[in-house]
Order: structure tokens, then sequence, then C-alpha cells
């Protein structure tokens, strides 16, 4: 895969794991707290919003080792999408979401999702094509 | 021959590693100071989490330090007297317990105090986060790991170093005063005045530089160990060995150069 400055494309990827002693909320509220300078109670609101947005606003106070895959996947990709970039890149989705078929799970996501960027690029290995 | 050769390539090899460690601390200094001097970095957010960092540092363990300072000081003010009442020299006893006290042992007790808590702790958080590349996915993000997990520590560690022992300090104060004078007030004009004599402006800037660099070895020492930790879990003990050895070496040479400085 090609290299890409990090300002033009927001990864999802299992190498990318969320910060383990913070909740779901706190690791997406993050980027609008230390990029977009909002103050704390708005950023956890943005954060909030997204969860409630792709339909897991139960994790919101979850930290990484207490979420299942799934869970996990969805506070990976919030955090990638509150990033506001140009291009999302989910890489190896398999390898976060193992324990569903997830190119359905992607597709539910990106159909409860109505923000930018509106295509979002999937990276997988090449003997997971017949799952799409 | 092969044995001078083999002590030759090990010095030298140790030599390098000192040398590789110290200045990977230093390099790592001077990025946590030139963060300090950006006006960016001191918004909402870093505050924030400052003062999440002294509750952690200080507050939590306030009520164990409390006890802590009252037994050491109370049993070095019993035998400081004690002693002192022996050799006929109760009148000095105050001035010595401040010396011993309130210059010396307390501030190196909080700050190993705080390097056994809170370092070792630092230590390995730093350490985990490297090995399993959360630092990388904050760079990712955007959200730079020195301003938003390293220098809040380093801050937190300080402020908190200085602010226990200037409690801790109080406490004494108040503890060898009740042992020298019990409830009377009659003391107060005399324990005042050896205080101020002993507490001239050159020695609380000493001992503020002091509690400073504790500070700042009990918190950058660990981090700096725990970003040099390979991407590796079983290195992680490892890298916290190293890092609290580096911590308790600091933190005896910065004794032993201020107690130079002092009185040689």
């Amino acid at each position: 895969m090609e290299t890409l400055p990090a300002d033009q494309a927001a990864v999802v990827s299992p190498d990318l794991p969320l910060r383990a002693n913070q909740s779901a909320r706190e690791n997406i509220a993050l980027i609008p707290l230390y990029q977009k300078h909002f103050d704390a109670e708005e950023a956890s609101r943005q954060a909030r919003t997204l969860l409630e947005q792709l339909g897991f606003a139960s994790i919101g106070d979850k930290r990484d080792p207490d979420m299942k895959p799934a869970e996990r996947f969805v506070a990976k990709l919030a955090r990638a999408l509150i990033l506001r970039r140009s291009r999302l890149i989910i890489e190896r989705p398999g390898a976060m979401l193992y324990d569903i078929p997830y190119p359905a799970f992607l597709r539910e996501l990106a159909a409860r999702y109505d923000g930018a960027p509106a295509t979002w690029e999937v990276f997988d290995f090449d003997w997971n094509r017949p799952l799409y | 021959m092969e044995f001078l050769l083999n002590f030759v390539e090990r010095t030298g090899a140790k030599a390098v590693g000192w040398w590789g460690a110290t200045f990977g601390v230093l390099a790592f200094l001077a990025e946590v100071l030139s963060t300090l001097a950006r006006p960016a970095t001191w918004n909402r957010a870093t505050l924030d989490t400052i003062v999440k960092q002294i509750y952690f540092t200080a507050v939590q363990i306030l009520h164990v330090y409390l006890i802590y300072v009252l037994a050491i000081s109370w049993v070095i003010i019993t035998i400081t007297l004690s002693t002192a009442r022996n050799v006929g020299l109760f009148d000095a006893a105050a001035e010595m317990i401040i010396r011993v006290l309130l210059l010396e042992l307390l501030p190196f007790l909080t700050a190993l105090l705080i390097a056994l808590r809170s370092g070792s702790a630092i230590n390995t958080e730093v350490a985990l986060m490297k090995v399993n590349n959360e630092l990388d996915a904050l760079s990712h993000c955007k959200v730079e790991p020195m301003q938003f997990e390293f220098l809040p520590r380093i801050a937190g560690g300080v402020v908190s170093v200085i602010g226990l022992t200037v409690l801790g300090s109080v406490l004494t104060l108040l503890l060898a005063y009740l042992a020298i004078y019990g409830l009377s007030a009659t003391g107060l004009s005399a324990f005042s005045t050896t205080i101020s004599s002993v507490f001239s402006l050159p020695v609380l800037f000493g001992l503020a530089v002091k509690c400073i660099f504790f500070g700042l070895a009990v918190t950058t020492l660990p981090m700096a160990a725990g970003l040099e930790t390979p991407k590796k879990l079983f290195m992680v003990p490892v890298s916290v060995l190293r890092g609290m050895m580096r911590v308790f070496l600091a933190l005896v040479l910065i004794e032993v150069l201020s107690l130079a400085l002092k009185y040689i």
C-alpha cells in the first residue's frame, strides 16, 4: 500500500490501537480537544454524537480491554471519522473484526454514517475477495 | 591478549550504551523544554491534564504521605532532641532538625516516594504504549504524545514533589515546635528566629531548585527509559528496571551535589 501523508487519510488499522487507559469516548474526544481546541465538554459531546450515529452509544464509557472486537473497531472508526480527513482507509478489517461477517457490518456502519468522507476505502487480503 | 581485547570490547560497548542512554535522556529533556516554551502547548486541554496528573501523583497519596512524614519526623526529632540534650546542645536542636529534616531528608524521601509510586507507573505505561503502538496511533491522529502524555506527567511530578515537600515541612515544623516547647506559645519567637536564620534566600532558592530537579528526575528518566523499550512485551520489565535504577542514581547524585555545594 502506498504511504499517505498523515493529514490526507484517516486510517483504521490493527496497528493503530486505542489509548488503553481511556474510554472510547475519551479516545474520540481527544481529536476535537487537541486539534480543534474545543473544551472538554464539547469534545465529549461530539464523540458521543458520533457513537450514537454509528449505533454504538453504549460503548462510550468502555475502555479498550473491556470492548468486544466490533465495539473496539467502532471506537477506532469513530476516532478516524472525527479527524475529518479527505480519505478514510480501513486496513485489514478481518484482523479487527475476526468474529463477525465484517463486509456486511462495514456496509451497515457506512449506511448509518452521513458525514464526510462519503467513500470508505477498504484494504484487505486478496484471498478475502469472495467475502465482499 | 584475547582477555584484554574482550575487556576493551566490553568496556567500549558499555561506554557507548551509557552515552546512548544519556544522550537519549538529554534529547528528551530538550524536547520537553522546547514544548514547554511553545505558547501553543498551554491550552485548556494541557492544563486539565496537568491538574489530573497532580491529583493522581500528589492528592491521591496525601494521607499516606502525611502519616509517613509524621512517623519519620517524630522519630528523627526525638532522636535529635535526646542526643542534643545528652551532649549539651539542646539550644541548637531546632536548627539541626530543620537542616537535617526540612532541607535534606524530606525532599529526598518525597522524591523517593513519588519515584516508587508514580515513576514506576509512568515507566511501565510509556513502555507499554511504545510496545502496543499507542504512541504511533496518537501521532497519526496528530495528538502529540509530548503534549498529551509526557508534559502533563512531568509538570505534575515537579509540582507534586514541591507541593508535598512544602506540606511535609509545615507538618514537621509543627511537630518540632511541639516536641521542643510543648503547647506553650513562649517559644514562638525563638523558633521563628531559628527558621528565618536557616531559610535565607539562597537556601530557599537552592531547595526549590533541588525539588525541581528531583521532580524532573522521577518523571523524565522513567519516561525516557519507557521510550527506549524495543517493541517486545517481554522487554517492559527490563525497561522499568533500567528506568528505576537511573532514577535512584539521579536522586542520590542530586542530593550529593546539593550537599557538596552547601557544605564543602
